[in-house]
């Protein structure tokens, strides 16, 4: 690659296709031996977007409502299925519990998988089941396992070569249990380089891309262009060349470029218009909503968006359940609803998965699975006269609930079913993770056997390349 | 004037005009069909390939033609009318023209198979070269008898000789080609693929006219050579993991029932056996075997082939054979090689041997300030300030870079706080990460500090992580996730693997899941390695699932000492520790040293270096640097002592173009690999000439200085010392859930990005810049300050006016910082030459 003298003519005619080329020339590489398969020509999807409700939505009181009993004191807990009432949906017969009927009318657009069947895992904790579902691998393992969005990343790059290919919104690593949550954002034996560009606040997202804080454009372009100057006036080309060397150029070059490009603005929601921005802003997860928008019309693979995992906050009702799910799903139900209007609007919902999930579900009574139960971590009476009692406080993992929208989806539809009567469990087309991975797989074209030699064995991105994508879920 | 040779006879001229056609013609075939299109091996013609395997048998007529006219004319040299003139003067030309015949031929060859790489360029132009050459010889012959010119006759002798060397050298890339590159070699007692046991291997012709019938003791050894071709390329899709076709080909009775589509092999007949014609297809075919990776290699081919056609023999007892390399787990003590005028320091002895009969010259040895800037960081983690770096130019003590590798190592503490990042990520200790919030899993910081600022001999170091005290049990112990975690990750058997990769370089993760595909070692082994760190005997899992065995607690090698499986788990790990650092275990010690040799030049002697079964580039030095540790009682800064002083680490750097080049097995050594600032390294070098990166607040660990300590930096907060965040993870420090050995040094998108806008470095840089600008004042001292500081040299005349040009007379505190950013990214700064 030559070096344009005037760098500033250079950059004014920087298109994404030479940004392009550059990304193309470089050889990044790393210690992995060998990958398989192309990515298959019929591919249905180009961006995947999970929404991720952590910290267990249950989902007798989310998107598959049960028998409804109010709240009245004295009351049999064991008799609790729904602390809300159903309505409607787009999709006749197919009810919703009360607080989500945004995100019902969009059902008509999409598929509810009502028979997620978790893990087991002994007693639970959280960021297990979580590491479990973003890995598909159950921790500890002996290498640094990949996040899917590192997989996804590794094997399709980015869709714009100036925006980072795996985005995670929404997590911070500062709270409880923070450092098992950052231990599958990872892209593990993959490399750094696939790992998750984190915007923990998404309003305050831009400032992940631009100059540094205080540092003016004008500024920032002369210091580059000093950086620059600097190393052709050393001693650069004295010592021959090297990786280490020629990674770090180019990626400085490329941060540059991105900072200064106009795909930046994808990150900046000030420059949304503001009845829009009303819809989404209901708190940090429907703002990353928004985000996640912006950055598929920029070009985007993988986002993901969170309403953050924090113990014993946003879904973890470990008490409260009923009054705190009131919130949890206001700050939801209208972001997602107008995302997914939003990616139709705009012609890319066929090309883009959107899934919502959970690590697993909640239940009154049951803790682990009926069949296998473990450890309760939830004292819950069996007669409720204390509002803070009303709700599904235990982790229960044999039933759980999933959307998914766009990227070759069925329209309309609904995967599997739970029981009506307690154990709410699934009684119909059990989906595991394996298959769930896989089916985002098939969305983007990623052949099931994908693998990396590391350490001298095969590494699926499921477990012994086995699992394979649930064919029913696409049209 | 001489008369006519008399070996004329009629229709020698329509002969030649023949000749000439038929050349001609094969020529302008080979020249149309395979130019004109890209190679397409599956559509060659039949008859071009036909041509093609002819050029084996007409290959041996110039050989012996050329050879025998070449030998004739040395005995004529002095008789040039010898009566054997006649003779040579028909050998030649046959010679010739077969030659040239063989040259189309195998020109025809070589678009049929698989034939490619350097050998099959050399045996081609030398061919075609020895052709030419003879044909010259045979024109210059002429000449010489019709003119009888004595330059011709010392011209075409000359030719001739050169025409005969052709022939050897060619005919040698030949069977190369033909029968592998070490197929003649192999058989030299003092050649490194001579295997004395192999008494089939190496000298058996893997040929149809071998009808001899295979002792016993020679069917096991080809059965051996069988499995290993399976194991090594097969079983990873035919095995008990992945059973692809319905078949396996990990045990004999799965080999001989075959796959869904009937058996694979028929004993004695090539033709019929399927697995034969699936690994023969050409490349590219879609039902050839491998399906993925490499094709089998002739050799490897040839090896089936005559397996089969011996009837495919597999004797029972054949199962516990050694397939994989096992490196020797004996010391071995080579003696040195003698000292020259200016080659003393042992490692340098060695080097010189490996220099000379790799035929690479001594360069001449890095300059002062690489070299200060290499044994500043390489042992203390810090960069030389200029202060250090004037006197020690200054210096004129022909033995001061010695001197100053030793004040070095006296910097105990700034030696500890570096050091303890390699430790931290070998033993996989961290101030946070998963675990520690159930209460399952411990840190080793305080312990880990104080033996490395102690120098705590290496064994007894090791005795105590794997037979510990409280302060030094989190190694041992694990990292436990509350909950059921699958049974190759509880933590006993995590320390078997931890123990023996870190100690041993010794991989066992696939095999406490299964037997390993990788090495010879069984599931049981790994169980009975972990069940020495078990309150009661682990119950056998296969992939997780309960097998009801149960095995003994027993060392992975036995020769290392018994494990009493009836005593209490801390008498176990006591006897354990006590087998582990015998002197008698080589690989113990090699596998440390070639850690620490790794660490100093950028590559192991052994690569990876967690896989201590790979062969090093070279085995004497590696062994006698382990066997000299040990006996010097295990003292790593010895060690680092005794290679940073030596001539090979001072040796001018190597730059790699990828970083998969480092652990390719082709590797020559040549000096130290250019290695990459680590994230601590580049923390602390900002720290200690700009302004500290950390606060002491944020320290997750104090040492306790001894009362003597002078701190030879104004920062305490080294970033060994601090919890990983954004900034340290950018720059490659992982996270310490698993043993990590190699740290990732190529840049990244996501690391520009931290570097260029991330709000600790550009704070920091922030905050230098204000009290440079208070102490500094003017642009050109603070030009030639941070260059003093980070290069360790005056700025160039160019750079100088870049940089004032940047700062302006009066600078800003804002212009400051951006030029201590610019300095701090140059890859001049992050990158040790």
């Amino acid at each position: 690659m030559n070096r344009p003298t005037d760098r500033r003519r250079f950059l004014k005619n920087t298109s994404a296709a030479t940004i392009a080329a550059l990304a193309a020339g470089a050889p990044m590489t790393n210690f992995l031996l060998s990958s398989c398969g192309k990515r298959k020509p019929d591919t249905k999807a180009d961006t995947v977007i999970l929404l991720w409700m952590g910290g267990g939505m249950a989902h007798t009181d989310t998107f598959d409502p049960k028998r409804y009993t109010p709240f009245t004191k004295g009351m049999k807990a064991n008799d609790v299925l729904s602390t809300f009432p159903s309505i409607p949906t787009a999709i006749d017969g197919v009810h919703f519990s009360e607080g989500l009927g945004s995100i019902g009318k969009v059902m008509d657009k999409g598929t509810i998988i009502r028979s997620y069947v978790a893990a087991d895992l002994g007693f639970i904790l959280h960021s297990r089941h979580q590491y479990h579902w973003h890995t598909c691998y159950k921790p500890p393992q002996t290498v640094s396992v990949p996040h899917i969005g590192s997989w996804i990343a590794k094997e399709l790059g980015p869709m714009n070569p100036v925006i980072p290919p795996f985005i995670s919104i929404g997590q911070r690593f500062t709270v409880g249990e923070g450092e098992e949550v950052k231990a599958f954002h990872t892209a593990g034996f993959l490399g750094n380089e696939y790992g998750p560009f984190l915007i923990p606040d998404p309003s305050a997202g831009l400032e992940s891309v631009r100059p540094p804080v205080g540092m003016s454009e004008l500024r920032f372009e002369k210091r580059n262009q000093l950086y620059n100057e600097l190393i052709s006036a050393g001693a650069a080309g004295e010592f021959g060349s090297d990786y280490q060397k020629e990674s770090l150029r180019r990626s400085m070059e490329q941060a540059y470029i991105l900072l200064k490009s106009p795909e930046a603005a994808a990150f900046d929601l000030s420059k949304e218009p503001k009845e829009i921005y009303d819809i989404y802003n209901t708190g940090r997860f429907g703002l990353g909503c928004l985000m996640a928008r912006r950055l598929t019309e920029r070009g985007a693979r993988f986002i993901s968006v969170t309403t953050e995992y924090e113990p014993f906050m946003n879904w973890d009702t470990h008490d409260h359940g009923h009054t705190r799910l009131v919130d949890m799903k206001k700050q939801i139900d209208g972001p997602i609803a107008q995302l997914i209007k939003d990616l139709e609007r705009t012609g890319r919902l066929d090309r883009t998965l959107v899934i919502l999930a959970s690590e697993f579900s909640r239940d009154m009574m049951v803790e682990g699975r009926p069949d296998l139960k473990v450890q309760e971590q939830v004292q819950q009476p069996d007669i409720i006269t204390d509002i803070k009692n009303y709700g599904m406080h235990r982790h229960f993992t044999d039933g759980c609930s999933m959307l998914m929208f766009g990227g070759g989806i069925k329209k309309g539809n609904v995967y599997g079913k739970t029981a009506d009567e307690r154990p709410c469990k699934t009684i119909e087309n059990p989906i595991m993770i394996d298959q769930v991975h896989q089916s985002i797989y098939h969305a983007l074209g990623i052949p099931p056997d994908t693998h990396y030699v590391i350490e001298k064995r095969p590494f699926y991105t499921t477990p012994d390349g086995k699992g394979l994508p649930v064919l029913d879920l696409f049209a | 004037m001489m008369d006519e040779p008399k070996y004329n006879f009629r229709g020698r001229k329509l002969i030649a005009v023949c000749i000439s056609l038929l050349l001609a013609g094969l020529i302008a075939v080979y020249l149309i069909e395979f130019t004109r299109q890209p190679e397409q091996v599956t559509s060659t013609f039949w008859l071009w390939r036909f041509l093609g395997r002819l050029h084996p048998l007409t290959v041996h007529f110039p050989i012996v033609l050329i050879l025998i006219a070449a030998l004739l004319e040395i005995f004529t040299w002095r008789a040039y009318r010898s009566p054997l003139r006649p003779a040579i003067d028909l050998l030649l030309p046959a010679g010739v023209i077969t030659a040239a015949f063989s040259v189309v031929f195998g020109l025809f060859l070589s678009k049929d198979g698989d034939y490619g790489g350097d050998a099959l360029a050399v045996h081609q132009w030398t061919g075609i070269a020895t052709c030419l050459l003879g044909g010259t010889a045979w024109w210059l012959s002429r000449r010489a008898q019709k003119k009888s010119e004595n330059v011709s006759l010392n011209s075409y002798r000359t030719i001739l000789l050169f025409t005969a060397l052709g022939v050897i050298i060619a005919g040698h890339y030949g069977a190369s080609l033909a029968h592998g590159k070490d197929y003649l070699t192999a058989t030299l007692p003092w050649s490194s693929d001579f295997d004395q046991s192999a008494s089939l291997g190496a000298g058996t012709d893997f040929s149809d006219k071998d009808t001899a019938h295979l002792t016993p003791k020679q069917e096991l050894e080809l059965q051996v050579k069988v499995r290993a071709i399976f194991a090594h390329n097969c079983t990873k899709c035919h095995g008990p993991e992945k059973v692809k076709g319905d078949l396996r080909l990990d045990a004999k009775n799965f080999v001989f029932k075959g796959g869904e589509k009937g058996p694979i092999v028929v004993p004695g007949n090539i033709e019929k056996s399927e697995i034969f014609r699936r690994i023969t297809l050409p490349a590219g075919h879609k039902e050839l075997m491998p399906s993925e990776g490499k094709k089998l290699s002739e050799g490897d081919v040839a090896v089936i082939r005559y397996w089969i056609k011996k009837g495919t023999p597999w004797p029972d007892g054949s199962d516990n054979m050694q397939i994989f390399r096992l490196a020797p787990l004996a010391p071995r003590d080579p003696s040195l090689p003698p000292t020259t005028a200016d080659i003393t320091n042992p490692i340098d002895r060695w080097t010189n041997q490996y220099f000379s009969s790799n035929k690479i010259s001594w360069p001449a040895l890095v300059d002062d300030r690489t070299y200060l800037k290499r044994i500043s960081l390489d042992i203390t983690g810090l960069l030389p300030s200029p202060e250090e770096f004037n006197s020690f130019i200054k210096d004129v003590r022909p033995d001061k870079r010695t001197i100053r590798v030793r004040e070095l190592l006296n910097k105990k503490e700034d030696y500890a706080a570096h050091w303890l990042s390699f430790w931290n990520d070998l033993l996989r200790n961290d101030y946070t990460g998963t675990g520690y919030i159930t209460g399952g899993r411990f840190e080793i910081t305080d312990w880990l500090y104080k033996a490395i600022r102690s120098n705590m001999p290496y064994d007894r170091l090791t005795k105590e992580l794997i037979n510990p005290t409280e302060p030094s049990k989190g190694f041992i112990e694990g990292i436990k996730w509350r909950g059921v975690v699958n049974a190759s990750q509880r933590t006993e058997m995590q320390a078997a693997q931890n123990v023996s990769q870190v100690f041993l370089g010794l991989n066992l993760k696939c095999t406490s899941c299964h037997n390993s595909f990788i090495s010879d070692w069984k599931l049981e082994d790994a169980y009975a390695f972990a069940d020495i760190f078990a309150d009661s005997s682990l119950e056998i899992n296969r992939c997780d699932k309960p097998t009801g065995k149960y095995t003994h607690a027993r060392m992975l090698w036995k020769e290392l000492g018994d494990i009493d499986s009836n005593a209490n788990k801390k008498t176990r790990m006591s006897q354990l520790a006590d087998n582990i650092v015998k002197p008698e275990n080589g690989r113990f010690y090699r596998t440390i040293v070639n850690r620490v040799w790794a660490q100093l030049m950028g590559r192991g002697l052994v690569e990876p270096v967690d896989v201590m079964d790979n062969e090093p580039w070279d085995q004497d030095l590696l062994d006698w640097m382990a066997t000299h540790f040990q006996q010097g009682g295990s003292d790593l800064r010895e060690l680092i002592f005794l290679i940073a002083t030596s001539k090979t680490y001072q040796l001018p750097s190597v730059g790699m173009a990828t970083a998969n080049d480092i652990v390719t097995h082709t590797y020559q050594f040549k000096g130290m690999v250019k290695k990459r600032m680590t994230g601590e390294q580049f923390s602390d070098a900002v720290s200690k000439m700009i302004e500290p990166v950390y606060p002491d607040s944020l320290m997750m660990y104090k040492p306790i200085y001894d009362s003597g300590y002078l701190p030879s930096i104004l920062f305490r907060a080294r970033a060994s010392f601090v919890s990983n965040d954004h900034f340290l993870t950018a720059l490659g420090r992982p996270n310490r859930e698993t043993v990590t050995s190699r740290r990732e040094t190529q840049a990244n998108l996501l690391q520009a990005l931290e570097l260029t806008n991330g709000e600790r470095l550009n704070s920091i840089l922030h905050r230098g810049a204000e009290k440079w600008k208070r102490r500094y004042g003017k642009s050109d001292a603070i030009v030639r300050e941070i260059y003093h500081r980070a290069l360790l040299r005056e700025p160039k005349e160019k750079e100088l006016q870049v940089a004032i040009g940047s700062l302006g007379g009066d600078p800003s505190v804002d212009a400051i910082q951006d030029l201590f950013w610019s300095v701090v990214l140059l890859p001049e700064f992050q990158i040790i030459n």
